[in-house]
């Protein structure tokens, strides 16, 4: 039986969206991320945490370690295919939405980023958190967040600027 | 801007170029005397500039392609937290491959089976020896099913200790359009079945869904009352059955 407070549960619930896009910026495939985010809610559910826990926090940690015991008994080669096939499948579409390929060469870009740098990224762009917020959540310090963050933005940037220059 | 080599600053004791100066500026993390000396070049150097701004433009495309991705954000997950007789005895997962282990007391949908006249006088969860059979020789499994005899269809769920030391199963099978659920024990070498039920509605094997007030959910509650342990792993069941319960 879970040992989740009322107030725990009603604080992941909370949670949820926030959760989704960590977990998107952790796999960057939709399909894995509502995994993950499956995984990461039964765990909570399972284990529970601390009356004293922030949920967020706790619940961010727990999706990373998920994630991270996951990659690890993957196929690093299986993966790296599929990536490369996702990445080559990503420059033929044919949308005809400037916004909608504009999406869909950011989707490309960051799955192409570092993951480190992509859950940073997101932490700090998408979320709003604090270089110090970030660290606290990856786990890493706040001068390795700077770091991520920055290079998540370059070459994001100019993967954009070169993938528009390209198909202008 | 692509030549790392220029404008290299160092702060707090970190070499940084430009492209981390913008980076921080975008986040609101320089300090004052950065963003000020910032912020005057930034006047003054169309390039810097221009930078700037295709950093802004990714950040706001990336928002909004995670703002579309996450909308629909845990809608079912959230009547999984809600659910307050909830016990999860494997997490679920696509990418695990071995699924299905999480169960929902208030999810299961399961009413008890009344194993009497009223009935067919063919009872599918009679303990026979196929199903004695497959219950102890079958690894659980997350879908799919193999074939009893003629008539039915099995899947072992999952296996887990119970309090009084005995192995169970839980179980299910497949019978005409019916299906049907169960846990059985291993007692002395025989296994017995504990409760069994059939299930109302179950559209999808990770699908959660509240039961309604009238279902009895005989099984869920049994497995909650009676395990001591989480669900094993499939590994450590492989060993188990390999080495005779």
């Amino acid at each position: 039986m879970s040992s989740l407070t009322a107030q725990q549960r009603q604080d992941l619930i909370d949670e949820l969206p926030r959760l989704k896009r960590f977990c998107l910026s952790l796999t960057s495939d939709p399909s894995d991320a509502d995994d993950l985010l499956q995984v990461t809610v039964e765990r909570l559910l399972e284990k529970g945490m601390p009356a004293d826990a922030h949920v967020a926090k706790w619940s961010h940690r727990v999706c990373r370690n998920l994630w991270i015991d996951e990659i690890r008994s993957r196929d690093v080669r299986t993966r790296y295919a599929q990536a490369e096939g996702a990445i080559e499948g990503a420059g033929t579409t044919t949308e005809n939405s400037d916004e909608s390929v504009q999406l869909d060469r950011v989707s490309a870009a960051m799955e192409r980023l570092p993951p480190e740098q992509r859950a940073a990224l997101v932490q700090v762009a998408v979320e709003g958190c604090s270089y110090a917020e970030a660290a606290a959540i990856l786990e890493v310090p706040i001068g390795t967040i700077m770091s991520r963050v920055a290079r998540a933005r370059k070459a994001l940037t100019e993967d954009l600027e070169w993938k528009a220059e390209r198909e202008a | 801007m692509k030549d790392d080599s220029k404008n290299v600053v160092d702060m707090d004791g970190m070499r940084v170029d430009d492209d981390h100066l913008l980076s921080m500026y975008i986040d609101g993390e320089l300090d004052a005397e950065r963003t000020i000396s910032l912020a005057g070049r930034l006047k003054q150097e169309p390039a810097l500039r221009a930078r700037l701004s295709a950093m802004e433009n990714s950040d706001r495309l990336v928002k909004k392609l995670y703002a579309s991705q996450s909308a629909d954000a845990g809608q079912a997950l959230a009547a999984l937290i809600r659910s307050e007789n909830v016990a999860i005895f494997k997490p679920t997962a696509r990418w695990r491959e071995w699924a299905t282990g999480a169960i929902a007391a208030s999810v299961m949908a399961v009413v008890a089976l009344s194993l009497t006249s009223e009935q067919s006088t063919f009872n599918p969860m009679t303990m026979d020896v196929h199903l004695a059979q497959a219950l102890e020789h079958s690894p659980s499994r997350a879908s799919g099913w193999e074939q009893l005899d003629g008539a039915r269809d099995f899947r072992s769920v999952l296996t887990f200790p119970a309090a009084d030391g005995r192995w169970c199963r839980e179980f299910m099978l497949a019978h005409n359009e019916s299906h049907w659920r169960g846990v059985a024990c291993r007692d002395e070498g025989t296994w017995v079945n504990q409760v069994v039920g059939s299930e109302v509605f179950l559209e999808r094997e990770t699908q959660y869904r509240p039961a309604g007030a009238g279902d009895t959910e005989k099984v869920a509650r049994f497995i909650d009352e009676t395990a001591a342990d989480v669900a094993l792993g499939p590994q450590q069941e492989a060993a188990l059955i390999a080495s005779g319960w």
